[in-house]
């Protein structure tokens, strides 16, 4: 299935509503730091240069497999809630899919979320970094 | 006097920038860049707009006048260091004028064996070129660790191996801990007891210290003095090595191009003599013009009247924001001779996490190892938040960013 503006998995599409009713950029960091808790965590103790996202400014790591059922899952953490939070909703955004869905999953909800406006550049970039090694993992699952 | 700040910001239009949060810039991050005044930017934008041409070995006339404009851009910046115009070579900035000096003097004069003293202070562009160096020539790197405080150098300890020191590298004033390092003596130290009693060599990374310091290169004692224009209301890309007259002809040419050739041939060439011959390839025309415009206008100014405004605020945003629960300022902001650079870190909010909530604020703050990771392992952190104040600060900045940084400790800590 192919996704995109309008079109979103619904647990995505719950966050992006939340998200517009938030101009304020306080409140919108304030809704990412608490996102961070609802972020299905990789543990400390396996984070290793191969779990290391490049890019971002604080320690990102995250660990992409398939469910028993063949979905996808991204589990991962931070040192720095907002970035934790966007794990959050990236995870929103693609754990339960198939992965081959993941590997072309569009990276443009973030400009429905209003992120890309209110994060800086190496926020951002860090973002992208991370979303791109989600998508080659998943890439790499669905042709394993 | 007291600065008339009001008459100052009205000379640098992005102070009055409304950022795309809606709220008014508070800019902090000084001890990265300055901001530039108008005249800065219209002594540039005059170059381009009236005379843009390449300099030297051309008769018309726009080339005469941007000749001349580039060479008196020279004679002023040299006249505000006090060196002679000749001594003065530009660079692309701090960076390469560290690496100019490691590249034309340390490696025609640094063998295997001889003995580098740096610092556990230093910003990487004042590591990394010796590292290079030391790699290829066999030089030992030694470092002078913080004192107990990690506020100040263990002068004990770099008088222990000074003797044995071929060229002393040191920051002047702390990017990272906005300390003035006690200079005078360790260029003392470096010329009675270095290299066996037979004197040392001595660099300084003023990079900072040009933001409030007028320097006096021809008073200091110090045989390089590597330096920004960006940090003083100049342009960025463009910068200086200061070299005294001795260590002049001990250096060989760096790299080869255009205009630092007297005569080529196709097998060998004849050089120019200093500072062309240091300055290969198309200069930094309007860089130069733009740094002798910043240097015109805080002319007009008292520098110590300007360090102390600095430093005023520094103090006050430290002690104010040391009282916050959670915060750790690092530094000694007590210091007279200091800068106006402020780091500080909560125990539970993250640096990067910390800096968002401020820009979201409108407060511009920096974030980060500041290129200084020895000197943040040294503190036992990865990265530190650091305000730091320029001349355009004004007391109710920096109340409004003590207030806005105590709101954000109480909505997330």
């Amino acid at each position: 299935m192919s996704y995109g503006e309008g079109n979103w998995p619904e647990s995505l599409q719950l966050v992006i509503e939340e998200f517009s009713d938030v101009f304020d950029a306080m409140e919108r960091y304030e809704m990412l730091y608490e996102f961070a808790s609802e972020c299905d965590p990789l543990s400390e103790d396996l984070w290793c240069e191969e779990t290391r996202v490049h890019g971002c400014q604080s320690e990102a790591h995250i660990i992409c497999s398939l469910n028993d059922d063949g979905t996808f899952k991204m589990i991962g953490s931070a040192d720095a809630q907002i970035v934790q939070g966007l794990m959050a909703i990236a995870q929103k955004a693609v754990n339960g899919l198939p992965p081959s869905d993941v590997a072309d999953f569009p990276v443009t909800f973030t400009r429905e979320l209003g992120l890309m406006d209110s994060l800086s550049p190496n926020r951002a970039n860090g973002f992208l970094n991370m979303f791109t090694r989600v998508r080659q993992d998943a890439r790499k699952l669905a042709e394993a | 006097m007291a600065l008339d700040l009001e008459a100052i910001r009205a000379d640098f239009p992005i102070l009055s920038r409304v950022l795309p949060s809606g709220k008014q810039l508070v800019y902090l991050d000084n001890a990265a860049t300055t901001q530039k005044p108008r005249q800065v930017i219209t002594a540039i934008s005059d170059y381009y707009e009236q005379y843009n041409s390449n300099v030297h070995r051309a008769v018309h006339t726009l080339a005469g006048e941007a000749t001349a404009a580039y060479e008196n851009a020279r004679i002023t910046i040299a006249d505000w260091f006090t060196v002679n115009p000749d001594h003065l070579f530009f660079t692309s900035g701090t960076t390469e004028a560290i690496n100019l000096a490691a590249h034309a003097w340390g490696k025609a004069n640094l063998h295997k064996d001889d003995v580098i003293l740096l610092t556990e202070m230093e910003h990487h562009s004042d590591l990394v070129p010796w590292q290079m160096l030391a790699e290829e020539r066999g030089v030992e790197l030694r470092f002078v660790p913080l004192s107990d405080d990690n506020n100040s150098l263990d002068m004990e300890a770099l008088e222990s191996t000074i003797d044995e020191v071929q060229l002393v590298c040191c920051v002047h004033t702390s990017n990272v801990l906005g300390v003035r390092n006690p200079i005078e003596r360790i260029i003392e130290l470096a010329k009675t007891r270095g290299n066996g009693g037979k004197g040392a060599a001595v660099l300084l990374d003023c990079a900072q210290a040009v933001s409030h310091d007028r320097l006096g290169f021809d008073t200091m004692g110090a045989d390089f003095v590597a330096l920004s224009a960006h940090k003083m209301c100049g342009p960025t890309g463009i910068g200086a090595l200061l070299v005294a007259d001795e260590r002049i002809s001990e250096m060989t040419h760096f790299m080869g191009g255009g205009d630092m050739i007297r005569e080529t041939w196709l097998e060998r060439s004849v050089y120019q003599d200093a500072p062309h011959r240091f300055e290969a390839g198309t200069p930094k025309i309007s860089a130069a013009i733009g740094w002798a415009a910043a240097i015109d206008w805080l002319g007009q100014f008292d520098m110590e009247e300007i360090k102390e405004h600095i430093l005023g605020l520094a103090r006050h945003t430290a002690a104010e924001i040391g009282k916050l629960p959670g915060i750790i300022v690092y530094g000694d902001h007590g210091d007279d001779l200091g800068s106006g650079a402020v780091s500080f870190l909560h125990d539970s909010i993250h640096a990067e996490d910390l800096a968002h909530f401020l820009d979201a604020g409108g407060f511009a703050v920096r974030t980060g190892h500041h290129c200084a990771q020895p000197l943040m392992r040294k503190l036992g952190v990865t990265a530190t938040n650091r305000a730091s104040f320029y001349l355009y600060n004004t007391r109710e900045e920096a109340d409004a960013f003590i207030n806005h940084l105590q709101g954000v400790i109480e909505r997330l800590a």
